[in-house]
């Protein structure tokens, strides 16, 4: 099936690269992650993401990077000049004059912050700490190697190396949290004034260890009550909610991941990433993901992309949605068509319904969910599920 | 009469696990009907449902050729009978095709009550019984007191009953030889006008029409003309057969045989069963005695879950009846539902089959609701009608009287059960009739509303007796009763497929064991949702599904969205099975809920 793709723009763009080793694998993680080897092979693995940014330039279309996120795995496992060296082949390729922020996953953990200060120096400039909790109760559970005390000195460790940028990764709806102890780790995280916490429920997810072996989550109720006297923490802290588990001061939201929810582009780089571009010359939208075992991604066993695919109309609106709708905000609505190529036309029946059902505001110029809307966004979203 | 002294037509009467498709696939076996490759278990429980269940729904034959002792080769037509108690109906079918039937019965078990219905049936119909005694090698095995249990309950002389075990073989050939001796053959013409008794017909999507026939009289080939009598149409004959198991085509089926026609009919109305096939130049030729129209027992509302699917629900539907005369369909429409259509059904296997082969064989997502026996109400005018839907009975003030069907059910069980079995009727509001104390089990009566032998009391007998009770009923009449229109509520509004009829006095436990029920099964949605039970305008029960507090995915990262979706299409699909009634999603189980109130 083929479709219009009038309006068509390139959206910008982003690099997501991915960075596959922890030094162990937690029990609710369903990323691509492997347990690392007692030396990783950084520099194998470097010349295997530059043969591959050199494989997909193609992708690239000679634009200009706006966001770079680095995620895992265990990104911090990685050393400086891993990645002083990767930015530096990077600039050699691409244009990075619009490149403004550049994240790196990290956890807390000695050997990790030993290396915060070198991470600064060449480039990063915002640190996304997986703190999860305070509780050492909890963090145990989780199967964190870390424990409330790495967490606090994690966090100041990090504002001493420099950044000024820095996000707070916390769960909730953990096994056995009260809702007093939820309040009690976004309390301590706050506390450390960083700008910007992703507060979000844990899931169990399947191919993980919780999955096979399920913990016993808090009820229905004591999730609800959880979020609510959470959210009013975090509001009254002074942040802003920008999407349904991102939390931050007006102007420190993370701008790689707010592209995402606005159906930017991004590249992907490194075992198991997953990249979406616009094609612009043949008007259509493709998504395209590496192959996830790190020894294949580096031997180049087969092709370091594992598969593509160019979206049809019906995916495309529904992953257009399922992104923009988690913004507070919103989208405008003059991004329906510029970034699917779609008429929004196209959607105006369930526009029309959600509406009138108090689930979508009645803002003919932007796509947002009503409060009442995010909250059921999956009953929302189910609307455009062809 | 022609010589048809090599043929032998029966039946096997027995209880579900007394071991009759296990002596079925000894004979095939014994006749090298199937190689040993070939022979996979049970092999003429064909449907899938049938395997699946471990019973038997629909009469299905083979022939077998057996070289006997007397070193002649007889042709052995073997008609299978269902052996469920929603199904006598079907056996009844069967043996008209037969001279003989074997009643097989477990020697260590002994008789049980639909055998001894079927029994009945086939001595009515002039067949010549004969007692088998299967499972002899079980150490539990007492063939003497099962003998004169036999002698007892059914009356007829066990002292000829052949020992056997199917499982390992043992007396198998005995029962083959006890038969071609004791059975007659059957009486026909082969020289006469054609005359073949249609035992049942189905539809296969490459041939049309087949029907298995038993011939009485004549013979038929295939690109012969040929006339379903009741239909007046006419057919080319495109071949005939028999199954051994496996279908065979012959040249020719005579006087006395039994077989399948293929006869290019496409409307699957073309060959009801029971009807009378003779040769196009024949038309003359008397028609058979049919079979007699059972009524249904039990009537539920089934409507598709899309709307869309109205047309091709009614197909189904119409192409089951084909071979099954006990299906009762009329349209029905609902404001809950939708178009359905309101069916009749022999019990509720019979219900849980039929809706399991349109949705599996047809494709086709149902919502069931909860079954209804057919109560006679007295208009206070003195008209008299007949409720099948509980939505439909009148206002209460045109009502003089309600009366509900009463049945008779004849239960055979260990007396070491027998208390439980007391129990359990005088529980469904019973009374007994007769209590009769024979050889290794207790033969009981009882008289019973039949709504309260309909819906579970099959099940509940069994697990009361740990599998050994029996049971066989029949509608004795109907009788006033003081009944009443349970309304369920949601959110308000009175839901009409939610209806049901029950006794004034159990209004109140029954409501309120429906509305928790209810509220059990809908799933918590974005608002609040009432769920009343109602006597007219009294409310005797009510339950909230609290609202959901939320729905929606945590964490999202943008890089790989294909988990979010598959949840989100999940999500989508459980609601397929679920009808929206209001601003409420209400999942098909919901609709059955009464069914399920005994659950824990």
């Amino acid at each position: 099936m083929t479709h219009a793709s009038e309006g068509l723009q390139a959206p910008p763009l982003g690099l997501y690269l991915h960075t596959p080793w922890c030094v162990r694998k937690c029990p609710y993680c369903d990323f691509n992650s492997h347990t690392a080897p007692t030396t990783i092979p950084e520099n194998d693995y470097l010349s295997a993401l530059i043969e591959d940014l050199d494989a997909d330039r193609d992708e690239l279309d000679g634009r200009p990077l706006q966001s770079l996120f680095i995620g895992g795995g265990t990104p911090s496992l990685m050393s400086a000049s891993f990645y002083e060296r990767f930015l530096d082949a990077l600039s050699r390729r691409v244009d990075l004059s619009q490149l403004d922020e550049i994240t790196l996953e990290a956890n807390p953990g000695t050997v990790e912050e030993a290396r915060f200060r070198d991470f600064r120096r060449v480039g990063i400039n915002r640190l996304s700490l997986g703190v999860q909790s305070f509780d050492p109760g909890h963090l145990t559970r989780l199967g964190r190697i870390h424990d409330d005390s790495d967490a606090r000195r994690g966090v100041t460790t990090a504002m001493d190396a420099g950044f000024d940028r820095i996000n707070l990764d916390l769960m909730h709806g953990l096994p056995g949290q009260t809702p007093e102890q939820a309040v009690s780790d976004l309390e301590t995280a706050l506390a450390f004034n960083t700008g910007h916490v992703s507060w979000y429920q844990l899931t169990i997810e399947p191919n993980t260890a919780f999955y096979s072996d399920p913990p016993p989550l808090p009820d229905d109720d004591t999730l609800a009550s959880i979020q609510e006297q959470g959210e009013a923490v975090l509001y009254g802290a002074g942040l802003q909610r920008y999407e349904i588990s991102a939390w931050g001061r007006p102007g420190e939201e993370c701008r790689h991941n707010l592209n995402y929810w606005r159906f930017g582009d991004y590249l992907a780089l490194g075992a198991g990433a997953h990249g979406k571009v616009t094609r612009s010359g043949s008007g259509r939208v493709r998504r395209y993901w590496k192959t996830r075992q790190p020894g294949d991604y580096i031997n180049r066993i087969g092709s370091r992309t594992a598969g593509r695919s160019e979206l049809e109309a019906q995916d495309l609106v529904l992953e257009f949605m399922l992104n923009a709708l988690r913004l507070s905000e919103g989208v405008p609505a003059s991004f329906f068509q510029a970034r699917t190529g779609l008429p929004l036309s196209r959607i105006e029946d369930q526009l029309r319904q959600l509406r009138a059902h108090g689930l979508l505001a009645d803002t003919p110029d932007q796509l947002v969910a009503t409060e009442r809307g995010r909250c059921y966004l999956n009953e929302v979203l189910e609307a455009f599920v062809p | 009469m022609s010589d048809l002294s090599h043929i032998r037509n029966f039946s096997i009467i027995a209880h579900i696990d007394h071991g009759k498709s296990t002596l079925a696939d000894r004979f095939i076996q014994v006749c090298e009907g199937l190689t040993d490759r070939e022979m996979a278990e049970q092999v003429l429980d064909s449907m899938d449902l049938e395997r699946e269940r471990g019973i038997t729904i629909k009469a299905q034959s083979v022939t077998l050729k057996y070289r006997a002792k007397d070193g002649n080769v007889y042709e052995l037509n073997f008609i299978d009978t269902p052996g469920h108690v929603d199904f006598s109906y079907e056996v009844s079918r069967s043996l008209k095709a037969c001279e003989g039937a074997l009643l097989v019965v477990d020697a260590g078990q002994g008789v049980e009550a639909q055998s001894v219905a079927n029994c009945y049936t086939a001595m009515d119909q002039g067949l010549e019984v004969i007692p088998i005694l299967n499972k002899i090698d079980l150490p539990q095995a007492d063939p003497e007191k099962v003998m004169s249990e036999i002698e007892d309950v059914i009356g007829i002389d066990a002292s000829g009953a052949v020992p056997c075990s199917a499982k390992n073989g043992t007396g198998v050939e005995d029962v083959l030889e006890a038969l071609i001796h004791r059975i007659p053959p059957p009486q026909g013409e082969v020289d006469e006008a054609l005359q073949a008794l249609i035992i049942d017909s189905w539809f296969d999507n490459y041939q049309g029409v087949v029907s298995l026939v038993r011939v009485m009289h004549g013979s038929v080939r295939k690109g012969e003309k040929v006339l379903v009598k009741s239909t007046g149409k006419s057919h080319v004959v495109d071949k005939v057969g028999y199954f051994n198991p496996k279908p065979t085509t012959i040249p020719e089926l005579k006087a006395g045989e039994v077989g399948f026609i293929v006869s290019g009919i496409k409307d699957i109305k073309g060959a009801p069963v029971g009807d009378t096939i003779t040769h196009a130049n024949t038309p003359d030729v008397a028609q058979l005695e049919g079979f007699q129209k059972v009524k249904p027992q039990v009537y539920a509302g089934i409507f598709p879950v899309s709307s869309d699917d109205y047309n091709a629900f009614r197909d189904a539907l119409e192409k089951l009846t084909l071979n099954d005369a006990s299906l009762f369909f009329e349209p029905e429409s609902s404001d809950a539902l939708g178009f359905g259509f309101r069916c009749g059904f022999l019990g509720m296997l019979h219900m849980e089959i039929i809706q399991e082969r349109v949705e599996r064989e047809y494709g086709i997502d149902l919502i069931t609701t909860a079954p209804t026996v057919v109560y006679e109400v007295v208009m206070v005018d003195g008209s008299v009608e007949y409720i099948e839907n509980p939505s439909r009975l009148p206002d209460p003030a045109e009502i003089e009287e309600i009366r509900e069907p009463i049945c008779e059910a004849n239960i055979l069980v260990p007396q070491e059960f027998l208390g439980n079995v007391i129990a359990l009727c005088e529980e469904r509001r019973g009374s007994q009739t007769s209590m009769n104390f024979l050889a290794t089990q207790v033969q009981v009566v009882y008289e019973l509303p039949m709504s309260e032998v309909v819906l579970d009391f099959f099940d509940r007998l069994k697990s009361a007796t740990r599998g050994y009770a029996s049971l066989d009923y029949q509608f004795q009449r109907f009788q006033a009763a003081n009944l009443a229109r349970l309304d369920i509520l949601i959110n308000g509004d009175r839901v009409d497929s939610l209806a049901i009829v029950v006794h004034r006095e159990q209004a109140h436990s029954k409501g309120r064991a429906l509305a928790e029920k209810m509220k059990e099964l809908i799933p918590r949605q974005m608002f609040d949702i009432a769920i009343q039970a109602a006597i007219g305008n009294h409310v005797v029960a009510r339950q909230t599904v609290k609202a959901l507090r939320k729905n929606v995915t945590a964490k999202c990262y943008g890089g790989d969205v294909s988990r979010k979706k598959k949840l989100l299409q999940k999500q989508k699909e459980g609601k397929k099975r679920m009808k929206q009634v209001g601003n409420v999603e209400v999942p098909q189980e919901a609709f059955l809920a009464v069914l399920r109130v005994n659950d824990d």
